[in-house]
């Protein structure tokens, strides 16, 4: 007996034609009985026996969502994330420079003191070893306290909430509410909220989001932010609120980025990425005790040590450039301050000066080092190294420098607006296979630090703050 | 890498027969897959028994590509494989075609489907999708402790008369029930316990519809496993499967399981990586 | 000096204009013969889809009748016309024109990706219907086959556009479906479920879509003469003229009762008002449906709106034991019956 062969095709065909003789909605009825069978099984299975605690997680989402509570917890759960980052982690950092820059000295007297040539010495200690000294006392501890407060949240399962409590702004904006998630992850780091955009399945949503992402500042603009925020919007007041003005000053650079998040993801569903909203769901998980142990480890090693050390491998040849920069002399100028001087018109015009500009095309590659190298080209430059506290950085940018207020807020504002660092435009490529995309997010972000610091130096000008 | 077995090891009941292997999975004798819903916990026992630290971030999506690790229990050295948190394998979204495409066409020796016991319904739905593809399918009950905060009785012997399979109480997070959920999932791959997953039947014209199509793939690729599923993924227009069927991948299902598991890894990287 | 410079402007200025003339590929030149060829590849598809059409009623069409269609002089349409006898896609019998049957599959391919694009405006993009044809029938030029299965499988292998027209499938078979007949055939008491709304003319259709009406609804007639056409869905009356009805095509229904009276969409539920879903609205297909569906919405379920933000929007409802958020838009499409006793 012979049987009719058969081919792929035919199957496909068959299906094809079988498929019109099933019931409309063929689809809905198959998830539907899986659902109904799923039901029976665990109906059977399952028994309430009593009702203790169960009454508490809803008690929770009540307070954290609801109409009156909700966004004013989300507010001061931020700003006391901050708050307390900043307050312990004022005290090591002081201790870490103390140490580490001992060590530059009595490293330098020791090569020194064995006839080492000037140069050597220079470049090791004054140049590498300083660049990575400023980078660790400065990201280190505000790392090692923001991050397990982050992670902790996270794992708790707070993070949906704050999507769901925010997702009427995002689809005003045209955007998913899940942006606030990949938002959420960016202040870990820019790179990984990119990465986590690929929970919003709409491309167009997801572009959105990637493109927006730079406007949280991450862990490593943190530490810029905080410096800033301590020494000069804190300083004038007494010791005992400054903690909560420094605080509050971050809070508002961090609004003022999910405002510049909402207003760019606005003009782009508008301009180049028109489109409706896709359909959106989002599930809230149930709260879960988070691991502690894991939670240290996930913060601890997976991102503190991985960011600063991503830092550490970028602020080593930047020390390294800088301090050839400085000692490379021309005409008795150094090329470093020649370069600074060269950039200082267009720095001034956004209320900056040439040195910040410099320190942040130096910083290209990782953001997290832009103050460490503006610290070592100004002490570099000035040749003044000894610099232990926030007390000595405000008397080394204030009376050495020059620095106003307003230097101070539109460095704030630039180090939040400012292009994404290599390893996220990296990624954004990455994600989108895109170079049109990839180049747009760089300019977008570019765009706008330049203006709005444009416009807030021309005010400030205009009405004589400065 | 040593600090993590030790470390990892203090909250193993039984650590004898059982040893994590993290990322050493060059020569693996068994794979095995983790499946399951969003925010089950699917993440922690994937830690708990690599003793690798996958980030475990309470929110829907966090595990978007795959993640691979090794144990060793018992002397056979197990890779394990978790893929994204899916509600479903039908709606072909880029995380349910990772998942659906490595139980089908990764072929794994067992799959562990990984539930909460506070929304047990919610996850079923899952695990029978699961069950209709393969027979080889572990059900782990995770987040009893959850459950009994709650004030939930589960009880996982009804659940496996009822589906057809091993189901297994555990709490991922303190390691509880792990050893049972090895042992079982040894059992279920060298054919100790003998599977039956529980399938579910559609009205007259469907199961007509079906058994006609699995006929035809039966007859053009012999000893298929699964020639029921891929019936009714054709029915539903799945376009994966056809073209599955039409390149003849399909015929991998049945030869050189190992040689289209490492082909299909090499994809898979490459697909997650979009 | 000074007479140097305009010569210099002059000649600089002329060559920029050449380069933005013949510059290769980016040009003026290179993009209008790009757009010309683009055009045409329109006018012959299109061409395709009226014969086409045509020949689905039973009729051929002259040269004539195809350069109004199209919406040009005679003399090009009949150059486009020898083109595609050439091609060998059309042939002409005694001044009509036919699909060979190379040209029908081409026409159906043409065919397969308005229909299916009408159905990603609909069901994906969600646009209002009214746009959904003349925005399909400007992307469904120049697609490969590849492209357009891979539409296909992306939406799910609809079998029907918003219109209610069926979508041929990859080997250019329409799956059979319920053509229905105009509703002023109906006598006043049958319910019947609209199959088809016929989208030309685009002012009959306004005043059905003003109307309310949706492929996929179930009505019942009451009343039906010579001014005017009633339909009921059980809560709301639906009026129309008998010229516009006429471009409604319905099919019976057995069903006794239309719609229950107290379903409403889930966006209207009132806070913690406990609802048991009854379906999910017709409108609402493609990936929607489907993770609607594997989310656990399917009719039967309990669910209920548990939390609410301070904008109101969206809201997380309760559903087999887990907390969904839902925005307006999307909870307008699960219909809902709430439980009157709590």
């Amino acid at each position: 007996m012979t049987i009719p062969s058969i081919t792929a095709q035919d199957i496909l065909d068959q299906a094809e034609s079988l498929r019109p003789q099933l019931k409309e909605g063929f689809r809905d009825e198959i998830v539907k009985s899986l659902y109904s069978e799923a039901a029976r099984i665990s109906g059977r299975a399952v028994h309430q026996v009593g009702n203790t605690k169960w009454d508490f997680d809803q008690k929770i989402d009540r307070l954290v969502t609801s109409p009156w509570t909700g966004l004013p917890i989300m507010l001061l759960l931020l700003a006391g994330v901050f708050w307390v980052t900043i307050v312990f982690a004022n005290i090591p950092s002081q201790m870490i420079a103390t140490a580490l820059f001992w060590i530059e000295d009595q490293a330098a007297n020791l090569f020194t003191s064995i006839g080492a040539p000037w140069w050597l010495t220079g470049f090791i200690w004054h140049g590498v070893y300083r660049g990575l000294a400023w980078v660790i006392a400065v990201m280190l501890p505000p790392m090692a306290i923001f991050f397990p407060i982050f992670t902790i949240l996270e794992d708790l399962g707070y993070l949906p909430r704050v999507a769901f409590n925010l997702d009427w702004l995002f689809k005003r904006a045209g955007a998913h509410g899940k942006q606030a998630l990949s938002m959420a992850m960016g202040f870990g780091c820019n790179a990984a909220g990119v990465i986590s955009t690929r929970v919003i399945d709409s491309p167009r949503e997801r572009l959105i989001a990637i493109l927006t992402n730079n406007f949280v500042p991450c862990n490593g603009r943190f530490p810029t932010l905080i410096m800033l925020a301590t020494v000069f919007v804190a300083a004038s007041f007494s010791p005992t609120v400054s903690s909560f003005i420094a605080a509050g000053a971050v809070l508002a650079v961090v609004l003022i980025g999910v405002f510049f998040t909402l207003l760019m993801s606005w003009i782009l569903s508008r301009t180049v990425l028109k489109g409706e909203a896709s359909a959106f769901t989002l599930e809230l998980p149930p709260y879960r005790k988070p691991n502690f142990s894991r939670i240290l480890y996930t913060s601890l090693i997976d991102r503190t040590i991985f960011v600063l050390w991503r830092a550490i491998k970028t602020a080593a040849p930047a020390g390294a450039l800088i301090w050839i920069l400085a000692n490379i002399n021309i005409n008795g100028v150094s090329l470093a301050r020649e370069i600074a001087n060269f950039l200082n018109p267009f720095g001034l015009l956004l209320g900056l000066d040439g040195v910040i500009m410099l320190a942040y095309i130096i910083a290209i590659p990782a953001n997290e080092i832009v103050v460490p190298t503006m610290m070592m080209v100004y002490s570099g430059v000035g040749m003044m190294t000894e610099i232990t506290g926030f007390g000595e950085i405000r008397a080394l940018l204030i009376d050495g420098n020059g620095w106003t207020m307003l230097t101070a807020i539109n460095l704030m504002l630039f180090s939040l607006l400012h292009n994404p660092c290599g390893t996220t435009i990296w990624t954004i490529y990455k994600e989108t296979k895109s170079t049109k995309w990839t180049v747009l997010s760089v300019v977008i972000t570019l765009g706008t630090a330049f203006l709005v610091t444009f416009i807030t130096a021309s005010i400030a000008r205009l009405l004589g703050w400065v | 890498m040593t600090n993590m077995i030790t470390s990892a090891c203090d909250t193993c009941p039984a650590h004898t027969q059982m040893a994590q292997m993290g990322l050493k999975i060059d020569n693996f004798d068994r794979v095995v897959a983790l499946a399951g819903n969003p925010n089950t916990g699917k993440s922690t026992v994937f830690n708990a028994l690599t003793g690798l630290k996958q980030h475990t971030g309470n929110w829907p999506g966090k595990t978007v590509t795959r993640a691979e690790g090794g144990y060793e229990f018992q002397s056979v050295k197990y890779k394990l494989v978790d893929l994204p948190g899916t509600y479903s394998l039908l709606s072909a979204s880029q995380d349910e075609e990772v998942a659906r495409n490595f139980i089908l066409f990764g072929q794994p020796d067992c799959t562990i489907v990984v539930t909460d016991a506070t929304a047990l319904e919610r996850n079923l739905n899952l695990a029978l999708q699961v069950m209709e593809i393969t027979d080889k399918v572990v059900i782990a009950v995770n987040l009893m402790d959850e459950a009994r905060r709650k004030g939930l009785e589960v009880d996982t012997r009804s659940l496996a008369r009822d589906l057809g399979v091993p189901a297994i109480p555990i709490v991922a997070r303190t390691s509880e029930g792990m050893q049972t959920l090895l042992q079982t999932v040894a059992d279920v791959i060298e054919g100790n316990i003998l599977t039956s997953p529980l399938r579910m039947e559609g009205n007259d014209q469907y199961q007509a519809a079906v058994r006609t199509l699995a006929a035809q793939i039966e007859h053009l690729y012999p000893a298929i496993p699964n020639a029921r599923w891929l019936a009714i993924r054709l029915l539903d227009g799945d376009d994966r499967v056809q073209q599955a069927i039409l390149s003849g991948e399909v015929a991998e299902l049945v030869s050189g399981q190992q040689r289209a598991e490492a082909q299909f890894s090499k994809q898979m990287a490459v697909a997650g990586r979009q | 000096m000074d007479h140097l410079f305009p010569i210099i402007f002059w000649s600089s200025a002329v060559l920029l204009l050449l380069l933005l003339i013949f510059f290769p590929r980016r040009g003026m030149l290179a993009r209008f013969k790009e757009y010309r060829q683009a055009r045409q590849r329109e006018q012959l598809e299109d061409t395709l889809k009226y014969l086409f059409g045509g020949q689905q009623s039973g009729h051929t069409l002259s040269a004539a009748e195809l350069a109004a269609s199209l919406q040009q002089p005679v003399a090009r349409t009949v150059d486009l016309l020898k083109r595609m006898e050439t091609q060998q896609l059309i042939e002409n019998q005694e001044g009509n024109y036919r699909l060979t049957h190379s040209g029908e599959k081409s026409a159906l391919h043409v065919v397969r990706a308005h229909r299916l694009w009408e159905r990603y405006l609909a069901d994906e993009a969600l646009m209002p219907l009214e746009n959904v044809h003349s925005m399909a029938h400007r992307r469904e030029h120049g697609m490969t086959v590849a492209q357009v299965n891979a539409l296909d499988a992306a939406l799910g292998h609809p079998l029907q556009d918003p219109h209610g027209d069926p979508i041929p499938n990859a080997s250019g078979n329409f799956r059979p479906h319920d053509q229905g007949s105009p509703l002023p055939q109906w006598q006043e008491g049958k319910i019947v479920k609209i199959v088809h709304l016929e989208d030309e003319p685009p002012l009959a259709f306004a005043q059905i879509l003003a109307a309310g009406l949706q492929v996929g609804q179930v009505m019942r007639v009451m009343e039906s003469n010579a001014t005017r056409l009633v339909l009921t869905d059980g809560q709301d009356e639906f009026t129309l003229a008998p010229q516009v009805a006429a471009n409604v095509f319905v099919s019976e229904r057995s069903e006794t009762a239309i719609v229950d009276e107290d379903v409403i969409p889930l966006g209207e539920l009132a806070d913690n008002q406990k609802a048991e879903i009854v379906r999910l609205d017709d409108q609402c297909m493609g990936f929607t449906r489907r993770r609607f569906l594997d989310l656990g919405f399917t009719p039967g379920t309990e669910i209920f709106p548990e939390l609410q933000n301070s904008f109101g929007d969206p809201r997380a409802y309760r559903l087999r034991g887990t907390l969904i958020a839902l925005r307006k838009e999307q909870a307008a499409q699960i219909l809902v019956r709430p439980q009157l006793y709590q």
